[in-house]
């Protein structure tokens, strides 16, 4: 039932970011009709490493979840909706409620995922000569994978913060993990920015496993950090 | 084993150094109506809050049937047994009536499905209206109907009847009699509608700055408790000191009135002792022994 009412919470968030999607896809379809065969490739390239990390963070920032607490469907709300207390006198633990949230807003955010890249061979028919169903897969697990400390990011700032708050909050974190990648020199497994960028399989033609890894580690922390303070959170 | 269903001892909760409950002593026996009272902001929902887990003392213990809460997750197996009213009455807004009964009913084992179709007749409450087209009245039936059918030992109601119009106050009001008459639940709720209090509770506390001031059984106490008047012969004039338990003494012309908490036999005797002196004792409502005790303190 947690799944339910997580669902009725989210679904038309989910909606909205399904038809956000359209806007890059049309915007690609646009490119694509000058493309040749030879230069779809550089395309593709240029559409892995910029556009869809770029929609990647803000679809992590809109559909994660506001911690335990009650979303409005349409809007960011502001302050504690006074049935996140009818919520909490239930016989459920935090960390139940938590991980129902968060686990939808992954999946739906998954969803999305899914549809932006797989979309892209639509928009884009002569991307089917250069990117193969497998690499595609590819393309979407990794985005998955490395996005996830976003999300989880998005998922600890819930927690602390409301919900507006926490989408600002978000994209400025999002915005400072991209530029710790690309003005320093971290290790190569901490490079999430270009996980989802540059080293993304459609780019780099191999899955950056290393990063894949370190963030979903990462998000692992994240998570526990934001029950944690969920737990403590007093209401 | 204690009989309590619900027992603090000296609770404390602070909000950035400012005490809400300030060593609250809280006693309520298994299958009794407890009427809770107090002014604003006297600790009331604070307390409440502290029994369903959502917020942490500070110091001292609070029990509900017998098993310690002291955070969110240690009372989820206490919130099976407890019933629980909020004081805003807000659902989610994203459900009709039909859909959060049905999200509410797996969470409770001892669902009652016939208290369910009970209330949602008695209450007409339309199964398939949205929350946010219900009145405020509409959205405290549907919060009791959701508390009452889980089956709950304990109903912890904060501010039950309000947004209810007077017919709808009186059918919920018989309700919550009928059912502790019926299954024995333990009903505490908190409330300013004194008169409401005092048609179906069986026992009252009355908290104030986050103590409280006085509890006990609502007859014993308005049995303690009365209103003597003193009439006074001209030029005669009332004794310096009266008998312990004389409060709230005030003097108008030749009429001396004073509520006595205790010893009322006493003072009457005392007050008897003027020569010419008529005296007159009265019982007193339950709002002027919470007047008395909150002015008071």
């Amino acid at each position: 039932m947690l799944w339910l009412k997580g669902w009725l919470e989210t679904r038309f968030r989910l909606l909205f970011m399904l038809a956000f999607t359209a806007l890059p896809l049309y915007n690609m379809h646009s490119a694509g009709t000058h493309a040749s065969a030879r230069s779809v490739s550089g395309l593709a390239d240029g559409l892995a490493s910029n556009v869809i990390p770029l929609f990647t963070v803000m679809i992590c920032a809109f559909l994660a979840g506001a911690g335990i607490a009650t979303q409005a469907p349409f809007r960011t709300s502001k302050g504690l909706h006074g049935s996140t207390l009818f919520t909490l006198s239930m016989p459920v633990s935090r960390l139940r409620l938590l991980a129902v949230r968060a686990g939808i807003g992954w999946l739906e955010t998954a969803a999305v995922i899914g549809v932006l890249c797989c979309g892209m061979w639509l928009a884009i028919p002569l991307l089917m000569g250069v990117v193969t169903p497998i690499q595609m897969f590819e393309q979407v697990g990794t985005l998955i994978a490395c996005s996830s400390t976003i999300y989880f990011l998005s998922v600890l700032l819930g927690t602390v913060l409301d919900d507006q708050w926490r989408l600002w909050g978000t994209i400025l974190a999002s915005a400072g993990i991209w530029f710790l990648c690309t003005h320093f020199s971290l290790p190569a497994f901490a490079d999430i920015a270009h996980g989802i960028g540059e080293r993304s399989p459609i780019v780099a033609h191999t899955i950056p496993w290393n990063v894949m890894v370190f963030s979903l580690g990462l998000s692992a922390i994240l998570f526990f950090a934001a029950l944690k303070i969920a737990q403590r959170r007093e209401y | 084993m204690t009989d309590f269903v619900i027992e603090t001892h000296q609770l404390c909760k602070s909000f950035r150094d400012q005490p809400a409950l300030r060593g609250l002593d809280l006693q309520v026996s298994a299958g009794s109506i407890f009427g809770f009272l107090g002014r604003n902001g006297a600790g009331k929902t604070t307390t409440i809050k502290t029994l369903l887990g959502l917020l942490r003392a500070d110091s001292g213990s609070a029990h509900v049937f017998g098993v310690p809460v002291t955070d969110a997750d240690s009372a989820a197996g206490v919130r099976s047994r407890i019933g629980f009213v909020t004081e805003d009455k807000e659902l989610y807004p994203y459900m009709t009536v039909e859909q959060i009964i049905r999200f509410t009913r797996p969470f409770f084992p001892n669902w009652r499905r016939d208290l369910e179709q009970r209330y949602l007749e008695m209450f007409e409450l339309p199964k398939a209206r949205k929350i946010p087209d219900l009145s405020k009245g509409m959205r405290s039936k549907l919060m009791l109907l959701l508390a009452i059918a889980r089956g709950a030992e304990l109903l912890i109601l904060d501010e039950p009847t309000d947004g209810l119009d007077p017919a709808a106050t009186e059918d919920v009001l018989r309700e919550l009699v009928s059912i502790t008459g019926s299954s024995g639940i333990t009903i505490f709720f908190s409330s300013h509608q004194l008169s409401e209090v005092e048609l179906i509770a069986d026992h009252v506390g009355i908290v104030d700055q986050g103590r409280m001031v006085v509890s006990g059984c609502l007859d014993d106490m308005k049995a303690r408790y009365q209103r003597v008047h003193v009439v006074l012969e001209s030029g005669a004039g009332p004794p310096l000191r009266w008998p312990e338990g004389a409060e709230s003494i005030r003097q108008e012309g030749r009429v001396v009135s004073m509520l006595c908490s205790h010893n009322a036999d006493a003072i009457v005797e005392q007050a008897q002792s003027i020569p010419g002196a008529t005296v007159e004792r009265f019982p007193v409502t339950l709002k002027e022994i919470f007047l008395e005790h909150v002015r008071s303190n």
